[in-house]
């Protein structure tokens, strides 16, 4: 075997605790803490990087780090859909699983010193922005103005709640949280994301980033132009299939660049240009 | 440089196989593979290129990343001798040249040692390359446009020539030319030897096609990539992914484990941008849920995103994907179609 490092080697992780993020139990939050002191020390990370989480016999699955690198351990959150999240529901705590990475590109937080934030996001993809807010709240006066807008189906599928209620509370961040359609008890706001972004009209001299599902990324991304964001200052999280995660097999290729290692994160003058990319 | 007499090659594949294991063309089944021989009697001298490249050898179909256990992990290692090929064709040296940009130098990310693969690299990296010069080039072959020729000597590290009753072996790379040293069996060559490798080098180069000029086909693809001569160019095919199989440039895998209860292993095994189920996510969106998608995504690749990653194309022009296509789509045609095609855009095309 050669000295490089064999990145398809995941390192172990012990799951610490396990948050049931909504009634019908499909959402789950894993706290992930590190079994290697050396591999805690190795693992560097930075809010909108991604990692592979390994079950033996079942295989792996890409996720975005929804922990921030100012706090302890990994978290992510996981919805119950194909053979490998399956399992990830099955675990319990105190298991151990594989974790490689991290993996792909981080959200622009340099360029964002001093500037005024929008963060735009849908459904369970919430999880990297997470990572970027409790980033931006441990770094507070780093960053100007911080907006978000999150929607969700229904007010059950939000995920972090009790985050959402604290930073809800507090005066440096703004938060619009919408569902899809009225519920009975929702007082916030009700409609789809990209109307609630043109409602919202956020300044279109802050920077803008952008995740959830290709749907909603497809539909906001106008909006937000037309409220005058600058190409260069639209940032999105896009999501692959995968499997190596070092640019090699070919399945997250999108025109040149791979969603793995070039990305996960592109502005959005990177991506017009690119076919099929949302 | 030496000739060895062909009845002999045997000894020199013997003596070869103390240092390297040893592959070659040999029979696979019904048909010719690049596999590992046991003696010189194994390998096939009558083809011009195997139906299956030899990519194989370095990146095989499907390879085991480590195997689990309640002990931990065990990652395989090589312990056997490096690899030598016998009887590479220059489309096939030239592809591990592409592929080992891909693999073995991370070609995109120079500083990252965790973006080499070490599976790539336990096997390639001490390898012996005998290039074997082409006298009989097939109809479809056209390494031609791309820079390759029945006789070049790139990617070799001893360059061979059939001239009849002899091969003649010619020392490229420095670890080549290391090992015809240290064969003392050889006979030196004659000036009648260097004429008739430039009669048998014209005679090749007389069957090529006329070489079509590849350059445009870079920016002319930029510019039509959301046009509609997709849709003509993919009508046809049915995305059975035998070209890309066949392709010693292709590299799409799969992981995959197999495993019950607690042992197992992981494997990687080759995959194809032809399938559906590539690209299609477990919540059922599929970027490239079309066909027309699936093939622009690989012609694509091949002549354009390719060339932004590593300044060349991916494709040799060995043929393969012609010779095993089942509706003949021809990839010689497509890049004409596509340099012959006026964009539906009002630009100058």
């Amino acid at each position: 075997m050669c000295n490089c490092d064999n990145t398809y080697i995941p390192i172990p992780m012990k799951v610490e605790k396990i948050l049931i993020e909504n009634p019908d139990r499909s959402l789950r939050t894993y706290d992930l803490s590190f079994v290697n002191e050396e591999d805690r020390e190795k693992f560097t990370y930075m809010p909108g990087q991604f990692c592979e989480f390994s079950i033996l016999g079942k295989g792996e699955s890409p996720f975005g780090i929804a922990s921030s690198p100012t706090e302890e351990g990994l978290k992510f959150t996981v919805s119950r859909t194909g053979s490998v999240t399956n399992e990830i529901h099955y675990l319990e705590e105190g298991d151990i699983v594989g974790i490689r990475g991290p993996m792909g590109n981080w959200y622009p937080l340099e360029k964002l010193v001093g500037k005024d934030v929008v963060i735009v996001g849908g459904g369970f993809a919430f999880t990297t922005l997470r990572s970027m807010i409790v980033y931006m709240l441990e770094n507070r006066d780093d960053y100007g103005k911080i907006t978000v807008i999150y929607g969700a189906r229904h007010p059950d599928l939000f995920i972090f709640k009790e985050e959402l209620k604290e930073w809800d509370k507090r005066d440096d961040i703004i938060l619009h949280l919408t569902v899809d359609k009225p519920v009975k008890g929702w007082n916030k706001l009700c409609g789809f994301v990209p109307t609630i972004t043109k409602d919202v009209k956020p300044d279109p001299t802050s920077w803008c980033i952008v995740c959830g599902p290709p749907i909603m990324i497809k539909f906001t991304l106008p909006v937000l132009l037309e409220i005058g964001f600058a190409h260069n200052k639209i940032y999105t999280s896009l999501e692959r299939r995968m499997k190596c995660g070092i640019g090699k097999c070919g399945r997250c290729g999108i025109g040149s660049k791979y969603v793995c290692i070039d990305g996960p994160v592109f502005s959005y003058e990177e991506l017009k240009t690119i076919p099929d990319a949302f | 440089m030496i000739k060895i007499k062909k009845t002999e090659l045997n000894k020199f594949i013997d003596f070869l196989m103390k240092d390297y294991d040893v592959y070659s063309p040999a029979d696979v089944g019904k048909k010719a593979a690049f596999k590992k021989i046991n003696s010189a009697f194994e390998i096939r001298h009558d083809l011009t290129n195997t139906h299956l490249s030899p990519k194989d050898v370095f990146f095989p179909q499907s390879e085991v990343i480590f195997k689990y256990s309640e002990d931990g992990l065990n990652v395989p290692n090589r312990d056997e001798k490096p690899i030598a090929v016998w009887g590479m064709r220059n489309c096939d040296t030239s592809s591990l040249m592409m592929l080992n940009k891909v693999f073995g130098e991370a070609h995109q990310m120079p500083d990252k040692e965790m973006y080499k693969d070490p599976y790539w690299k336990m096997k390639y990296d001490n390898c012996l390359i005998f290039n074997q010069a082409c006298n009989e080039p097939l109809s479809t072959c056209f390494c031609n446009w791309f820079d390759g020729s029945p006789f070049a000597k790139k990617g070799s590290d001893v360059f061979v020539v059939d001239t009849g009753d002899h091969y003649i072996l010619e020392g490229i790379s420095d670890k080549g030319k290391t090992f015809l040293t240290n064969y003392k069996k050889g006979e030196g060559t004659t000036k009648d030897d260097e004429e008739k490798i430039a009669e048998l080098k014209k005679t090749a180069e007389s069957y090529m096609p006329d070489v079509v000029k590849i350059k445009p086909l870079y920016d002319k693809m930029n510019k039509i990539w959301d046009e509609p001569i997709w849709e003509e160019i993919s009508a046809k095919c049915i995305n059975c992914g035998a070209c890309t199989f066949v392709c010693p440039t292709c590299h799409c895998f799969d992981v995959s484990d197999e495993g019950k209860g607690k042992k197992g292993k992981r494997i990687r095994l080759w995959d194809s941008c032809m399938f559906q189920i590539f690209t299609r996510e477990a919540s059922g969106h599929n970027p490239r849920g079309l066909s027309t998608q699936r093939v622009r995504q690989r012609i694509m690749h091949k002549y354009n995103y390719f060339m932004d990653n590593y300044e060349q194309h991916l494709c040799t022009g060995c043929g393969r994907c012609v010779q095993v296509c089942p509706v003949n789509l021809d990839i010689r045609e497509v890049i004409k179609q596509i340099l012959d095609y006026k964009s539906i855009k009002n630009e100058d095309n």
